[in-house]
């Protein structure tokens, strides 16, 4: 990372949140393009055997979704003691995590938006069917517009996640054998709202979706009323989780 | 320019227990100061306060005239170095010390130099190295922080004696190079204690001493002799510790004054100096209560 404008004092809380978005881009790039290639290539060979009626790229994106909730918690985790003994003070710290969930459930909604757009004129040139799975029922996006509609939802979701993630590694650290716990709370509302918004079957365990399933019925203002609820009580959550976080000695 | 710091009733619990009680501590800028305790005195304590890693739970903690807490203005100019560092255990040793670049004053150059000199490897995981080469990585981000407040917690640990010799010799000429104050946290007191202007001993949570290196070196000394003689010499005086081997006897003494002194000398007894390492344990003995 550079040590130029990106932390010069007074301006290193907004810059190193993107900064940190673009170090775990080059850090996992070869994992999104992992992802990229096997989701072409997938139903490329499984139409060998049988018809593709179903969206691989939709699983890419919920698994994509997940990944971003292990890396914010993650890098969360592992950063945030390392960053205060550097320096940083804890409301740098929340502005720039804020800066990188941001930008990186940004990059990540932007890239799922077009790869099921994308999708779409690939399934649309091969003659297959673009469908997701909702109800038990297969949903068919049946025009860019509608493929375009189903991804755009992701620009919100991904950011939920990564806020999901954050406030469970943010507890993880911040109360040692217990905090993890609190990883149940936050994936019924996060997996449950970004369901209920896409009107997808529940992602995840399936005992999860005992309890997800009840938004299913809200409508989409409703859904996006909570949605934007949840964003704002999660980022107050993880404010006060982080505002006076102690850095704990390592354990010799 | 160094910062001074300035602790005032500060308290600081872990649940239910007291790890610092109402500690009151000024410590002047530009000189290196020894902190001294017995295993949870409280040492880590204080010092994780100083570098806003904690925050008290009563009282206030000043460095530089100013709260160190969430001021990125002074904080930034506060290095506090424990024992094996705080890395991320994932990353190189390269990356490890580039992180500490978010430190503006961070000499990356010079940190680079000196793993060149105490030969780490740039490419390995933290997580891989010997504890001695993760001490080294410790010290090393703490002497290419430039900081004003510079704290060492324990971060010899590990290293070999030529490596602490040379790390030693490395704060010191940079110590000498620029002004800044240092805390040094050992139990290696005897290495340091020549480098040291100002001690602090914590004992259980308080500040049980605070002085010059000279008042503690004036505190105290060793009288040697046939046990009779010591034993009329030290009547009245505040006797420390005392050791007996056949008809010679040996007592650490506090405080000796001219008279004493020269009586002693008139009765064949050999005068030496305490060293601090022996006035620190007999200081923190249990048996002295708290002293």
């Amino acid at each position: 990372m550079s040590a130029t404008k990106t932390l010069q004092l007074p301006t290193r809380r907004y810059w190193l949140g993107p900064a940190l978005t673009w170090e775990a881009l080059k850090y996992y790039r070869y994992w999104f393009v992992a992802a990229i290639v096997l989701s072409a290539l997938l139903p490329f060979l499984v139409s060998f055997s049988r018809d593709i009626d179903t969206s691989t790229w939709s699983y890419t994106a919920n698994i994509g979704a997940i990944f971003t909730a292990i890396v914010a918690g993650g890098f969360l985790y592992s950063l945030a003691p390392s960053f205060i003994a550097n320096s940083l003070t804890r409301r740098e710290l929340v502005v720039s995590f804020g800066l990188f969930g941001l930008t990186w459930g940004l990059f990540c909604g932007a890239l799922v938006f077009a790869g099921l757009v994308a999708e779409h004129a690939y399934y649309g040139a091969m003659g297959w069917t673009q469908s997701i799975e909702y109800s038990g029922e297969l949903t068919v996006m049946a025009s860019f517009g509608q493929a375009a509609e189903h991804g755009a939802l992701y620009l919100l979701a991904y950011p939920l996640y990564f806020l999901g993630g954050a406030i469970i590694g943010a507890a993880t650290y911040r109360w040692e054998g217990t905090g993890w716990l609190i990883a149940f709370p936050v994936a019924v509302v996060v997996i449950g709202l970004t369901d209920a918004l896409s009107r997808t079957v529940p992602t995840g365990p399936d005992w999860l979706r005992f309890v997800t399933e009840y938004a299913q019925g809200w409508g989409r203002g409703a859904v996006l009323a909570a949605f934007a609820a949840a964003l704002v009580i999660g980022a107050a959550i993880g404010y006060r989780l982080l505002i006076d976080i102690p850095v704990r000695a390592k354990k010799a | 320019m160094s910062f001074s710091v300035s602790l005032r009733d500060v308290t600081l619990k872990y649940r239910d227990s007291e790890a610092l009680s109402n500690v009151n501590l000024e410590l002047e800028a530009g000189k290196i100061h020894g902190l001294l305790g017995r295993n949870g005195a409280g040492k880590t304590t204080l010092l994780s306060l100083l570098a806003a890693f904690r925050k008290p739970t009563a009282g206030t903690v000043l460095v530089n005239g100013g709260p160190i807490w969430e001021n990125a203005e002074i904080v930034s100019r506060v290095a506090l170095i424990r024992e094996g560092g705080d890395f991320d255990d994932s990353d190189t040793v390269k990356s490890s010390i580039e992180t500490g670049e978010i430190r503006p004053s961070f000499d990356r150059d010079y940190a680079l130099k000196l793993a060149d000199k105490f030969e780490l490897p740039l490419n390995k995981k933290v997580r891989s190295l010997s504890r001695g080469k993760r001490s080294v990585l410790a010290a090393i981000c703490g002497l290419a922080a430039r900081a004003e407040l510079a704290m060492f917690d324990e971060v010899h640990l590990g290293m070999d004696a030529p490596t602490r010799d040379a790390f030693y010799k490395e704060l010191l000429a940079d110590y000498m190079d620029r002004e800044h104050t240092i805390v040094l946290s050992t139990h290696l007191i005897d290495e340091v204690a020549n480098y040291l202007e100002e001690v602090v001993i914590l004992d259980r949570g308080s500040v049980l001493r605070h002085e010059p290196v000279e008042a503690f070196q004036r505190m105290g000394a060793t009288l040697t002799g046939p046990a009779d003689a010591v034993d009329a010499v030290a009547v009245g005086l505040e006797v420390l510790a005392e050791q007996r081997l056949g008809g010679t006897k040996s007592a650490t003494v506090t405080v000796l004054d001219a008279p004493t002194r020269e009586r002693a000398a008139a009765s064949g007894i050999e005068i030496g100096p305490v060293g601090l390492q022996d006035l620190f344990i007999h200081l923190t003995s249990p048996e002295r209560d708290g002293a």
